[in-house]
């Protein structure tokens, strides 16, 4: 027998009519799903001999994540307010069934959270690339992060194409290089409608040898110890560029 | 590609100086004729170059020292896909960059 | 000519500036004059070392901003701009101020705030440094030329990329110890080189030479003040003297040079600084070495002569030039960990050294008590170097 439901700003329960007019809203609110393939879990020894595991994120571990990175969406540089806030809502999205078909890799060293990255399918051929939010700098997390979501999109997304912008245009223009990205510019990305960038399977595969890193699988106690996702210290990040009166020299 | 790539060579005494320097480094000269870098020469070192200044949007340049066999060393681009210290290459001149939108000339090597 | 001591010393933390340029070099300035304790007395000149502040960070007459800022007007006040040499360029000025009598009391601060602008601008600044019809055309940058060189050094003497991996992971290991440093990261070999992803941790920015052969693009500020030793016994801490100081250049264009695989402005300006002292190489007991790039520690350890041509990196090898070594390179983290504040870098090696010869290093000081430093900066690609020889005590 279903339990009925209790509308929280009448302080009454629903009756079962009112229960079934708010669970088919609810139901035209969600999106609906394509299958999704799991991202197998990879490590990858990063140069300080640290090492990374790479994995998918839960929706139970949202709201982890969420608390981590609220306190960068009020660092002014680098992007990290812009990055951080909307990786936010794409994950509070992601949790209460707003979004279609994301996906959320996060990479850990011994649980301590170093980087999130995220995307959603568009629809079976073509992925959107959401997000690269880097927390351990200097050690190539986020270039090893972006790799792997582009690895998820193409091989086990089994995607064609994956649709780029970034908000940081010096960010963009390595990616653009490095890949290299092609231009779709009648396609206007999602996060603001930027004219896209492409990373299309051809090319994935070319620059893979070069760019996508890791070992798999991943052993067990290794992948155990990924759980539950940890704080990091972000207190040297946390610093924001003075601009008090003293500073005005 | 009007303008070649020259090597200056002392009125007074003959020797040969690239870059150009204001007084010649054998007889304090200061008249010189220009001489076309050109032929071939032989590798002296190479490097792939990645981190690039924004007039570039290739993901690396080779760049490399030639020994020329008309008497110089220069430094250009070189067009060689495996280049090895050593080996014989030839001039040639090509674009090498964009400077405020112009197109800048200089020396391409080829292997021979 | 007068002896010349050092009285103050002072640093900013190197890395990502939350300050402004001035204000990190007047944090700086103020630290060194307290660290002197000189009280009411006036500082008579200020020389400031700085590469790109007009370029960087629209300011042009820096020394005169800085005199300003520090209410230090009417002193006397220069910018010293000789690219990465101009931090120890500047003290070179002032070390000449004070021993020829001109002035008394210098304050030489030097400062960079290089991520004003980004990464590619960064670059493509400090490519002006290169040779502007027969290099920059062709987008050489210092890395490129790091690279060619490198290439050649490790074919004649046979330095590998092991050897190269071994220098950052020295000087990052020194880094983790030196509070102030931007990059307070351990490395490993096998993350560097050995390791299933070593190629991306570690991709080639001027092959042969790879991401963490180079050294980051930082801001930072430091200050020494100097006085003649006379005077210097008055003050608070043990003076350090500034016991030599020498400078050469050579061939602007490194294709030109005879081989290009020496750098005899090193070699010179070594010399002249050890003449000047009246010691030798086996003389100093810790060095600050300029390594832009970590195949420039090993070749400028030889070109002074601590170690025989081509055995530098063996010397590497065997550990000699750790910490705990018979002759500890870049105790600080080099430029490679403490950071590369272009114009500043020469300044803040010789806050450095002044630092290990007062024994204040804490956790990266060298044991021992050292007597004698020894510091080179290392302008343009080794067509401008400055050495220095500090001794303890005057």
């Amino acid at each position: 027998m279903r339990r009925a439901l209790y509308d929280w700003d009448e302080g009454a329960y629903l009756t079962q009519e009112e229960g079934r007019v708010i669970d088919e809203l609810e139901a035209m609110l969600r999106p609906p799903a394509l299958p999704m393939a799991p991202y197998p879990a990879k490590s990858i020894l990063l140069a300080s001999g640290e090492v990374m595991v790479v994995r998918e994120a839960t929706v139970d571990e949202v709201d982890t994540l969420l608390k981590i990175v609220q306190p960068l969406t009020w660092l002014d540089r680098d992007y990290y307010d812009i990055v951080s806030a909307r990786v936010f809502a794409e994950l509070l999205a992601w949790k209460k069934y707003r979004v279609r078909n994301e996906y959320c890799l996060v990479g850990v060293i011994e649980g301590v959270l170093a980087g999130i990255v995220n995307g959603r399918m568009f629809d079976q051929g073509h992925g959107v690339s959401y997000h690269t939010l880097t927390l351990k700098r200097g050690l190539r997390v986020g270039a090893h992060l972006f790799a792997a979501k582009m690895e998820h999109h193409i091989e086990y997304l089994g995607q064609d194409e994956v649709w780029i912008v970034a908000e940081s245009p010096i960010g963009h223009r390595r990616w653009m290089i490095e890949y290299p990205l092609d231009k779709k510019f009648e396609v206007q990305h999602e996060l603001g409608g930027a004219p896209s960038w492409v990373l299309s399977r051809e090319t994935y595969f070319k620059a893979k040898p070069r760019l996508v890193s890791g070992t798999r699988p991943v052993p067990a106690e290794l992948l155990a110890r990924s759980r539950p996702i940890l704080k990091p210290d972000l207190s040297a990040m946390l610093v924001q560029i003075e601009d008090t009166l003293e500073a005005r020299l | 590609m009007a303008r070649t790539v020259e090597a200056a060579k002392c009125k007074a005494c003959g020797k040969l100086s690239y870059p150009t320097h204001f007084y010649c480094a054998a007889c304090h000269g200061r008249k010189f004729e220009p001489v076309a870098i050109e032929g071939e020469g032989t590798l002296l070192t190479w490097t792939r170059a990645y981190a690039l200044p924004l007039d570039y949007v290739d993901l690396f340049i080779t760049l490399g020292i030639v020994e020329m066999d008309m008497g110089v060393r220069a430094t250009g681009r070189l067009d060689i896909a495996e280049p090895q210290s050593g080996t014989r290459v030839r001039a040639s001149l090509g674009t090498v960059r964009e400077i405020g939108g112009k197109e800048v000339t200089g020396l391409v090597f080829t292997a021979v | 000519m007068r002896e010349v001591a050092i009285i103050g010393a002072g640093s900013t933390q190197f890395g990502r500036a939350q300050w402004s340029l001035l204000k990190m070099m007047c944090e700086a300035s103020h630290d060194a004059i307290a660290d002197a304790g000189i009280g009411d007395r006036p500082v008579d000149a200020v020389v400031v070392a700085n590469m790109g502040a007009a370029r960087n960070n629209r300011t042009a007459g820096l020394a005169s901003a800085l005199v300003d800022r520090l209410n230090l007007f009417p002193a006397a006040a220069e910018t010293v701009e000789n690219g990465p040499a101009s931090g120890a360029t500047a003290v070179k000025a002032g070390f000449m101020a004070v021993a020829s009598g001109v002035h008394d009391l210098v304050l030489v601060c030097g400062g960079e705030r290089m991520r004003e602008v980004n990464n590619f601008e960064a670059t493509e600044f400090v490519s002006y440094l290169s040779h502007r019809y027969a290099e920059y055309p062709y987008g050489v940058t210092l890395p490129a030329l790091a690279g060619m060189f490198a290439r050649l050094y490790m074919d004649r003497y046979g330095v590998t990329p092991a050897h190269l991996a071994m220098v950052a992971i020295k000087n990052h290991a020194n880094g983790v110890l030196n509070p102030k440093a931007h990059l307070r990261v351990g490395l490993t070999m096998e993350g560097l080189l050995t390791g299933p992803d070593a190629a991306m941790n570690n991709p080639f920015v001027a092959e042969p030479l790879r991401f963490f052969d180079c050294c980051p693009v930082s801001d930072g500020a430091s200050a020494v003040l100097l006085a003649p030793a006379t005077m210097a016994k008055q003050f608070k801490k043990t003076p350090v003297r500034i016991a030599g100081i020498g400078q050469a250049t050579d061939l602007h264009a490194v294709h030109e040079r005879p081989d290009p695989t020496e750098l005899p402005a090193v070699r010179l300006a070594a010399e002249k600084a050890f003449k000047m002292a009246g010691l030798k190489p086996k003389d100093i007991d810790v060095a600050e070495l300029h390594d832009a790039f970590t195949i420039l520690e090993i070749a400028e350890s030889e070109e002074v002569g601590f170690f025989p041509k081509g055995e530098g990196h063996k010397a590497l090898e065997r550990g000699e030039t750790q910490i705990g070594g018979k002759l500890p390179i870049n105790p600080s983290g080099g430029l490679k960990a403490r950071g590369h504040p272009v114009g500043n870098t020469g300044v803040s090696q010789i806050v450095e050294l002044v630092l290990q010869l007062r024994n204040e290093a804490g956790d990266y000081q060298v044991p021992g008590k050292p007597k004698h430093g020894f510091a080179v900066n290392f302008g343009g690609f080794g067509n401008n170097v400055v050495a220095t020889v500090l001794a303890r005590g005057v």
